[in-house]
């Protein structure tokens, strides 16, 4: 039990005052974004981001790590008391939870989602700590046709299993890649896609991407509709805490098949909302309770919520493991350890063994952390939703300003940034994925490095990616998931000519409400 | 008013046109085999090539009397229209004071109108956040994490 042993030493460095210090500043940070409506997850990490530069990186990673979990917690609070979702992976909370605090049961909803979350959570870091160094280790045997072809395959996912149009997907992927291509070419050195504007040349920061795709995308999307900040009452009754958390046991099945298909979609890059809709629709389908669906049923909040909170956790697997994050949060911590000379993959896990078990220790007690803080700030960040929308929304513009220009000094940055927002608005608006664009910005490069690598040991044939049976079973798994939207579509069509049409309409109406 | 057709062709022509520039700007740096391996322009020649064609499915649903988009005929309505322009405006005039004003100035005068105009706030409590607003990105930035925020043109020529 090697992983055992480094686990322990992992212990030995997140259990610091400094780093347990951290984590309370990071989970507090992450509940204020996850309980604001307008910012997120993703564009928190990011605002914070530029602040880290200066930390060693397992103290950086750990701040990040515990505002990702924070805001996992805090988009649960709104989601429950106000009925307002502050995260989209929390969408789904609303459905059984709101009704239940409506009903006078606040604190069992509260209770009942923070408990389930901690499950998926904690589910989520054991299949971390047990399988991530092994990925790792079969990892290291990759040569550059095989890190194609994983990348392929990420991007593949994305388009067959991500949720949205997938023409749509296809285009935000190429967008990603081209954003990342701008500037100098890590192979040949030469200048590329600068369009004559020479400050491009150092190329576009994710950070400055992320922050106006998601800070002033979602602020525009939030100021399109007023907020009414009905709440019911947030007072937390400390027995009912203990006694709905005891009454978790009782749905076993539930917690695990949520957390089983949480753990799925976050290492595959489906990412926590698909996870917490899909787990949503399936509990409803399987539950015996299935048609109370939606009137404050317990199990409509265990089950989006712990595999919300699984696949939030298991997204961090490939990143630390492969180089390949899982969700758009994960992709903007990747692209932090870059930015702190780290080099995502593999060889994290031979030669910066203290920041990865570091990093894996502090989510079992950043979680634990987070659960406590969450429990007791309910009222305090209750009562800051009804700060008046008004009032936040400049401050975070500013945020967003002044994050994009400290991340190279540089005012072209804050003007892109504001372009990027307008385009995380109309991306937002009309269904199109941004996660993929975020992934493809952050790992666009590597996956085109890999490519001519591999070409160059190929001497130009493509045969090099059907060379062994692993990069050949990687490939052919990436196509046919490239395809699957295709066959769905044919198979619709075929089955059914005379109402297709109506179908698609339905399902695709549906779909669009579940990328939201 | 803005429909969900003339936003989704609004866009699909936004992506194909970057497709586009992409393409053009790639074929400067040579595509496809040479003495080096794959030429530079290569990756990005074909990303851009991707990225019209998917613009142009889309372009092309969009125009079509396509029965998905009937559902929701209406993207922005009227006054979301005036509270994006409410939200978005400002933001712009912001940015585009910072390189004059220097960051300070123009962040307390952002706070300020936003909240002061409208009048969600009264003009005391709105110079009050103003001030705050750019105290604390004093602190934190300039002393704590020692980013120099642009100061502007203006604070230059008075020798700050």
């Amino acid at each position: 039990m090697d992983n055992l042993g480094e686990l322990l030493h992992g212990f030995s460095i997140a259990v610091t005052l400094p780093h347990l210090a951290l984590m309370v500043i990071g989970v507090l940070l992450g509940i204020l974004v996850g309980v604001l409506p307008g910012l997120g997850a993703p564009n928190g990490v990011s605002l914070l981001l530029p602040l880290t530069f200066g930390m060693q990186p397992v103290s950086a990673i750990i701040l990040l790590s515990s505002m990702y979990w924070g805001a996992l917690f805090g988009g649960s609070v709104t989601s429950i008391l106000f009925n307002i979702p502050g995260e989209p992976s929390s969408v789904a909370t609303t459905f059984d939870g709101y009704p239940m605090a409506r009903d006078g049961r606040p604190t069992t909803a509260l209770a009942t989602a923070f408990g389930s979350a901690a499950f998926g959570a904690l589910i989520g870091v054991i299949l971390i700590t047990f399988l991530a160094s092994w990925v790792a280790q079969v990892a290291l045997a990759f040569g550059p046709a095989e890190y194609f072809a994983v990348y392929f395959l990420a991007f593949a996912s994305f388009v067959g299993m991500g949720g949205a149009a997938p023409i749509k997907t296809v285009v935000t992927l190429a967008i990603g890649f081209a954003i990342a291509a701008i500037g100098i070419d890590t192979v040949s050195g030469s200048v590329r896609l600068t369009m004559g504007i020479d400050e491009l040349v150092k190329g576009v920061n994710f950070v400055v991407a992320v922050m106006g795709l998601f800070g002033i995308g979602e602020l525009l999307v939030a100021v399109e509709e007023e907020f009414h900040a009905r709440a019911v009452s947030s007072k937390i009754e400390w027995r009912e805490v203990f006694r709905a958390i005891g009454r978790l046991p009782r749905h076993g099945v539930a917690l695990l098949r949520s957390a089983a298909i949480g753990c799925w979609m976050g290492i595959t890059p489906g990412g926590p909302t698909a996870a917490s809709f899909m787990s949503y629709g399936i509990a409803r389908r399987f539950s015996r309770r299935g048609r109370y669906f939606g009137t404050g049923e317990v199990e409509g909040i265990i089950s989006p919520e712990t595999a919300d909170h699984a696949a939030g956790t298991s997204a961090l697997l490939p990143m630390l493991s492969l180089g390949i994050p899982g969700s758009a949060t994960a992709a903007v911590m990747m692209g932090g350890l870059m930015i702190w000379g780290l080099n995502p993959g593999p060889m994290l896990f031979v030669d910066q063994k203290d920041f990865v078990w570091g990093l894996i220790a502090s989510m079992y007690v950043g979680n634990i952390v987070a659960v406590a803080l969450v429990l007791l700030t309910v009222p305090v960040f209750a009562a800051l939703m009804r700060i008046p929308f008004v009032i936040i929304a400049p401050l975070i513009v500013i945020i967003c300003v002044v994050g994009a220009y400290s991340v190279s000094n540089s005012y072209l940055d804050v003007v892109m940034m504001l372009g990027f927002g307008i385009v995380g608005y109309l991306f937002k608006k009309l269904f199109y994925p941004l996660a993929p664009l975020v992934l493809a910005i952050v790992i666009g490069d590597k996956a085109e490095d890999a490519f001519r690598q591999s070409m160059l040991m190929s001497k130009g044939s493509l045969g090099i990616f059907f060379a062994n049976k692993l990069v050949t079973c990687l490939i052919v798994a990436g196509i046919a998931l490239l395809l699957l939207p295709l066959v769905l579509q044919l198979q619709r069509l075929w089955r059914k000519p005379a109402s297709a049409a109506t179908e698609t309409t339905a399902q695709e109406t549906a779909r669009e409400k579940v990328i939201i | 008013m803005i429909s969900r057709r003339a936003l989704e062709l609004a866009t699909a022509v936004l992506t194909g046109s970057f497709g586009v520039a992409v393409v053009v700007s790639s074929l400067d740096n040579g595509i496809g085999w040479s003495s080096a391996g794959v030429d530079a322009g290569t990756f990005p020649f074909l990303t851009g090539i991707i990225l019209l064609l998917g613009s142009l499915y889309n372009l092309v649903r969009g125009i079509l009397p396509a029965t998905t988009l009937a559902n929701v005929p209406i993207a922005i309505t009227p006054i979301e229209l005036r509270r994006l322009a409410g939200l978005f405006v400002p933001a712009a005039m912001f940015v585009a004071a910072i390189p004059l004003l220097g960051m300070y100035v123009a962040s307390s005068l952002y706070v300020f109108a936003v909240l002061a105009i409208p009048k969600h706030q009264s003009v005391p409590r709105a110079l009050a956040m103003a001030a705050a607003t750019a105290l604390a990105l004093y602190v934190v930035f300039e002393r704590m994490f020692q980013v120099s925020l642009p100061h502007g043109a203006l604070a230059s020529t008075f020798g700050f």
